[in-house]
């Protein structure tokens, strides 16, 4: 049987089929909680999938990942406070239609975007994945060492933050990650004496701080909030109409969410923002944008949605995250001792399948799911604060010391939540520590097998044509924007020509 | 550059005192990785043990002197006493960890509850004592976890 078919068998098990379900229900639930997004509770639940069949334990996360995407439109309509940051473009237009009234045709059109773009993503990943990793197979370390290096210059442009903040996020993350038993020579560094720092920091003990617990330091200053739930009969469908309006925004969306998707470390937040500007710059009515337009919602769903999908293609296929949830999956998949990479579409094709048709279900049983529940779900945005945030404390502290059974697990993500809340404080992103920490090991792996390749002559990496094209992706992803600001300083004439533009 | 008396207090810190302690942690780190063994050329594989750790230290410091010279003044709000509060409450819940991680579980989540103005009763003891259960029993049986032993947990462990 074709790996194809084999991963949609795989389905047929009640089991899983409930799982999935159940991982929908919690994924809109945690991405309606304003606070908690994708990223969080993926964290947060990975635990949860220890005692799990890989297969069942990535499908719960890549479902938690899609629907909680989706989720955070439902508090971007009706208290404009968007679940997620993906969805804080839906907030523009989503808000002032749920104003006038139609709050219900607004999450309509939320939900059956969410879904257009998550299917079509979903299927440009059963498509792409395997071509990728087809392409990448015959990277030797020095490709893998120059690609790796390119998915961590993503960074720069994570968020909405400084990129140099970025980078040293990032940067800190891969020091980070250099903590522990050096795997080439076995040299212990930075343990201190700790037999516990042996084995190098837990990833999921740093990303449930970092996202979890910061999260919480966060919401402790902002108990003096009050929302406001605008209140709404039933969800509706698009009408003929709608769909007459934003058909070619949904299409173009999701392209745009897939491709950005597919790019190292950027996520849906990106996608979104660059989906919403294009469909603006698309209408014949940009003027409507931002005072409740169709389209706008549309596009930004879309986007959003469509992004997840393309975020699993650099994960499975060459393991570089797409976005900060697929680090968290990325996670799951090395924790669940899964390899993701080139291999994965050899070794475990029916696995990376399955993974697939899950996350096509999970896209069809949220359009359910919004379109009948989506009422009952945003009044979760009513749970008061003050018994969420304990509850989400518990989970965190539980869940680190799951993973391995350690209290130093605990004290690690406790620590690192106090030092990624004062990340956040000051400007910087805890995405690219996340990141940068996933990744730092393999960095550096790859630079020592290429050093060992090359015999030690580091510059033959350039001689490389694959890996010349990934080092100078590196340097435009690094230095377009300062050379952009350059170029626009000599050339005034330049600059007002694209501002009046 | 701004004048001087643009900047406020927390432009000062974020400008001066984070690069500042960023950079003393990688120097730090640079200084601890010239402790680290070296390999003799025939076991080593590619790079020493200290090269890569020290080469991103360096990095950081080199991003950290460019974010102080042209990252603009950004001000930031100061920490709200409710978070260092909160901070405070995790401190006491790791003091409290050795004896039994449910028993610290409860007490963190009823204060905090408390702290961010839940007074009442039956919340409080939902959250002090029903959830931190219910988690213990889920992940007992259903994840078969084994949680530290203390003054609660023992009482199931025997």
């Amino acid at each position: 049987m074709s790996p194809l078919f084999a991963g949609l068998a795989t389905l047929a098990d009640p089991a899983l089929i409930a799982l999935l379900i159940a991982a929908t229900l919690a994924g809109v639930l945690i991405g309606a909680l304003p606070g908690l997004n994708a990223t969080t509770g993926a964290a947060l639940l990975l635990p949860f999938t220890l005692t799990m069949e890989p297969v069942a334990a990535i499908a719960i996360l890549a479902a938690i990942y899609c629907s909680a995407t989706f989720a955070g439109a439902i508090t971007a309509i009706l208290i404009n406070t968007p679940g997620t940051s993906a969805s804080a473009t839906t907030c523009l237009d989503g808000y002032p239609m749920a104003l006038r009234g139609e709050a219900g045709r607004a999450l309509g059109l939320a939900v059956v975007a969410s879904t257009l773009g998550g299917v079509f993503s979903v299927i440009c990943l059963m498509i792409a994945a395997p071509l990728l990793a087809r392409l990448a197979y015959n990277f030797s370390p020095p490709e893998y060492f120059a690609l790796t290096l390119f998915g961590l210059s993503m960074l720069v442009s994570i968020g909405g933050g400084s990129p140099i903040k970025n980078l040293i996020a990032g940067a800190a993350g891969v020091l980070l990650a250099t903590v522990g038993t050096d795997l080439l020579t076995s040299v212990k560094r930075f343990t201190f004496g700790y037999p516990e720092l042996s084995d190098g920091i837990g990833f999921v003990p740093v990303m449930i701080g970092v996202f979890g617990i910061s999260e919480l330091l966060i919401q402790a200053g902002r108990i003096s909030l009050e929302r406001k739930t605008i209140t709404m009969k039933a969800v509706k469908l698009p009408s003929k109409e709608d769909y007459r309006r934003v058909w070619k925004t949904i299409l173009r969306s999701s392209g745009i969410g897939t491709f950005i998707g597919i790019l190292p470390a950027e996520g849906a937040t990106v996608a979104s923002m660059i989906g919403y500007n294009e469909a603006r710059r698309w209408s014949k009515t940009p003027q409507e944008f931002g005072k409740g337009a169709p389209e706008g919602i549309a596009a930004s769903e879309a986007a959003n949605n469509s992004a997840t999908g393309g975020a699993m293609v650099p994960t499975l296929a060459l393991g570089i995250p797409g976005s900060p949830t697929a680090a968290v999956i990325l996670a799951g998949l090395l924790v669940h001792g899964l390899r993701p990479g080139p291999t994965m579409f050899t070794d475990q094709a029916n696995f990376a399948f399955a993974i697939f048709w899950s996350m096509l279900l999970v896209n069809l049983m949220f359009l359910v799911i919004g379109l009948y529940g989506a009422k009952a779900f945003a009044r979760v945005t009513l749970i008061p604060v003050q018994l969420l945030w304990p509850c989400v404390f518990m989970f965190s502290i539980v869940g680190a010391y799951a993973l391995d059974q350690s209290l130093f697990d605990v004290y690690t993500a406790l620590v690192a939540g106090i030092i990624g809340y004062f990340m956040r404080l000051y400007g910087f992103s805890v995405v690219p520590l996340a990141i940068g920490l996933l990744l730092g090991g393999i960095l550096e792996q790859r630079l020592g097998q290429s050093m060992v390749m090359l015999d030690e002559k580091w510059w033959l990496i350039v001689t490389r044509p694959l890996s010349l094209l990934f080092l100078v992706f590196t340097a435009l992803a690094l230095f377009a924007a300062p050379l952009r600001a350059l170029f626009q300083r000599l050339h005034p004439s330049q600059r007002n020509r694209s501002n009046t533009t | 550059m701004p004048e001087i008396d643009e900047i406020k207090p927390s432009s000062n810190l974020s400008r001066r005192v984070v690069p500042a302690v960023i950079i003393g942690v990688a120097l730090v780190a640079v200084y601890i990785t010239t402790s680290f063994a070296e390999m003799p050329p025939i076991l080593k594989r590619g790079i020493q043990p200290a090269d890569f750790p020290r080469l991103v230290a360096v990095a950081i410091i080199l991003l950290t002197c460019l974010m102080a010279w042209r990252d603009p003044i950004e001000d930031h709000e100061p920490v709200p006493p409710a978070t260092w509060k909160t901070i405070g409450l995790m401190v006491g819940f790791v003091l409290l960890l050795p004896l039994d991680m449910f028993l610290a579980l409860g007490f963190f989540g009823a204060a905090l509850m408390w702290l961010w103005g839940e007074k009442r009763p039956q919340r409080l003891a939902v959250i002090g004592l029903a959830a931190p259960a219910a988690l213990f029993f889920v992940f007992d049986l259903a994840f078969r976890i084994r949680f530290p032993r203390g003054l609660l947990t023992n009482l199931w462990y025997g």
